[in-house]
């Protein structure tokens, strides 16, 4: 579903912030991708969306070679990559249900589809209630389900999360993450850039670890922390 | 349809939200353009007063009925010849009804009360040389078939070359601020979106298309850029039709065509939509890179 080969990025100033990564995510896989500041996790994500062009290798999302994309289907790839961040990046200005239509309202999806979507996935995420009410008078845990709604709403196949626990208290954060993995039970692949090592160990899932933009661990069902060898 | 219903009420809440830098551009691009209005009307008049000369009429020999028109030709190769003269040709009745119809077609009900017969016919002459007018003059004088002779002198000449001044000035203005209203369109839109850059850049996330993100602000651009327009062609119709109350007169008129400036309405109303249109594509333009 996302394949990266022999992807580096290097900044203007010579600054590395990924080296040769290699990597195969299969649909359906729920992926951390770890490591501390600096480690190239959302350098990777941003390369992933085309935010940031790679400066070598390719990336494929969806079957699609994206560093080969012309920057006008750029919009096209976003939409079948829903995309969760830390600081949410809602709409201020419009309600709980207009920031989720709106991911539908950019691919022109009919009025009465968009109503009856945004309905379910507002239930999904437990904020049927919450609908007309705007950002600011959320809770920084339903403001990050607001934006897993709207990353949600049109069903894409693969979900980006940059350290989408990185603003909530534990107890917050366990909720998210259980909607996550409702999501990911549905099919849809899940890559998840995150420090929490509390998350990670619990969910047992596969870990990438990343340090000074490479690869340095790949494994399934893993923690936060590589297993020590005895 | 849906879609662009939604794009319309999205630049209308952002012309809500952005209500006071809206307002400063639609009054910037108001005086831009109706100075540039102003002075579409200003060379239209300086067209209009100046008709003949323009043509070259330097004399104007009006000419008794008796003899008719064969004694007017033989007194049309008599100017033909003088030395003064690098050409003259004759006006008959029709004709000069005719121009008078053109130069009064906003005025119907004078045009109504003349015909032909009043008018007489006339020979236009125009000179080599402007300063020789007096010589002209003085051998016509006295001509049993001259019922009077109109003479345009130096000083209309150089009024004319002025005109022509005026004219280029009046057009350049046209430009000039035809231009800054674009400028200031670009400028709000660049403002509006400098503003919610964050939006936009949440927007391109979720898959906005950079004509989804556009739209809005091209409604905004031309609405405020038809605003604009629409406040000058009312302000220039309010200034012409205090000018219309300064009786006709038959050397300067200070009316123009009613259909001149409906025509140049129009026209400022679809530069105001146009300038919106530009102003707005140039000020997206730096925003939008994916």
């Amino acid at each position: 579903m996302i394949r990266l080969q022999e992807v580096s990025k290097v900044y203007d100033g010579g600054v590395v912030a990924v080296q040769k990564v290699n990597l195969d995510i299969r649909k359906g896989e729920f992926v951390f991708l770890v490591g501390p500041s600096g480690s190239g996790k959302s350098t990777l994500i941003r390369m992933c969306l085309r935010e940031e062009r790679v400066t070598r290798g390719t990336i494929w999302v969806a079957g699609k070679d994206i560093t080969r994309l012309p920057t006008w289907r750029v919009p096209y790839l976003r939409r079948t990559v829903g995309t969760i961040f830390q600081d949410f990046k809602l709409l201020p200005n419009k309600t709980v249900a207009e920031n989720v239509s709106f991911a539908l309202k950019v691919t022109g999806c009919p009025r009465s589809i968009i109503r009856r979507q945004v309905n379910t996935v507002l239930e999904l995420v437990g904020l049927s209630a919450k609908a007309d009410r705007y950002p600011r008078q959320l809770s920084g845990g339903e403001q990050q389900r607001v934006t897993i709604a709207r990353a949600f709403v049109n069903r894409p196949p693969i979900l980006l999360a940059d350290e989408p626990t990185g603003n909530l208290d534990p107890a917050t954060s366990v909720g998210i993450m259980r909607l996550l993995d409702r999501i990911n039970r549905t099919g849809t692949t899940v890559m998840m850039a995150t420090h929490d090592f509390a998350i990670v160990d619990a969910m047992r899932r596969r870990v990438v670890q990343l340090d000074r933009g490479r690869v340095i661990r790949d494994e399934s069902a893993s923690g936060y922390e590589a297993p020590s060898k005895s | 349809m849906s879609t662009l219903l939604f794009l319309t009420g999205e630049a209308f809440v952002n012309l809500r939200r952005n209500a006071l830098v809206a307002t400063g551009a639609v009054l910037a691009v108001f005086v831009s353009l109706a100075l540039a209005f102003g002075a579409l009307v200003f060379n239209e008049l300086v067209r209009i007063n100046t008709l003949q000369w323009q043509r070259g009429d330097h004399i104007i020999v009006f000419l008794k009925d008796e003899g008719g028109p064969v004694a007017h030709d033989q007194l049309l190769q008599e100017i033909n010849e003088y030395p003064e003269v690098e050409n003259a040709w004759y006006l008959d009745k029709a004709g000069a009804y005719q121009e008078f119809s053109e130069m009064y077609s906003d005025q119907p009900a004078l045009a109504a009360t003349v015909t032909a017969a009043d008018l007489p016919a006339s020979i236009r002459v125009e000179l080599k040389d402007i300063s020789e007018y007096q010589a002209v003059q003085f051998r016509l004088v006295g001509h049993p078939l001259l019922r009077r002779l109109s003479v345009f002198s130096e000083g209309i000449e150089r009024l004319l070359s002025l005109t022509g001044v005026l004219n280029s000035i009046g057009l350049g203005l046209v430009v000039v601020l035809g231009a800054s209203a674009v400028v200031l369109i670009a400028n709000t839109i660049r403002m509006a979106i400098y503003a919610r850059r964050e939006e936009i850049a949440i927007m391109k996330l979720v898959g906005a298309g950079n004509w989804f993100i556009r739209v809005p602000f091209i409604i905004e651009g031309a609405t405020v850029g038809l605003l604009g327009a629409g406040l000058a062609a009312a302000a220039v119709f309010v200034s012409h039709g205090l000018l219309e109350r300064i009786p006709t007169d038959i050397l300067i008129r200070f009316q123009v065509d009613q259909s001149f400036l409906t025509s140049r309405t129009i026209l400022i109303l679809g530069f105001g939509v146009l300038a919106g249109f530009i102003g707005s594509s140039f000020g997206l333009r730096r925003f939008l890179r994916v």
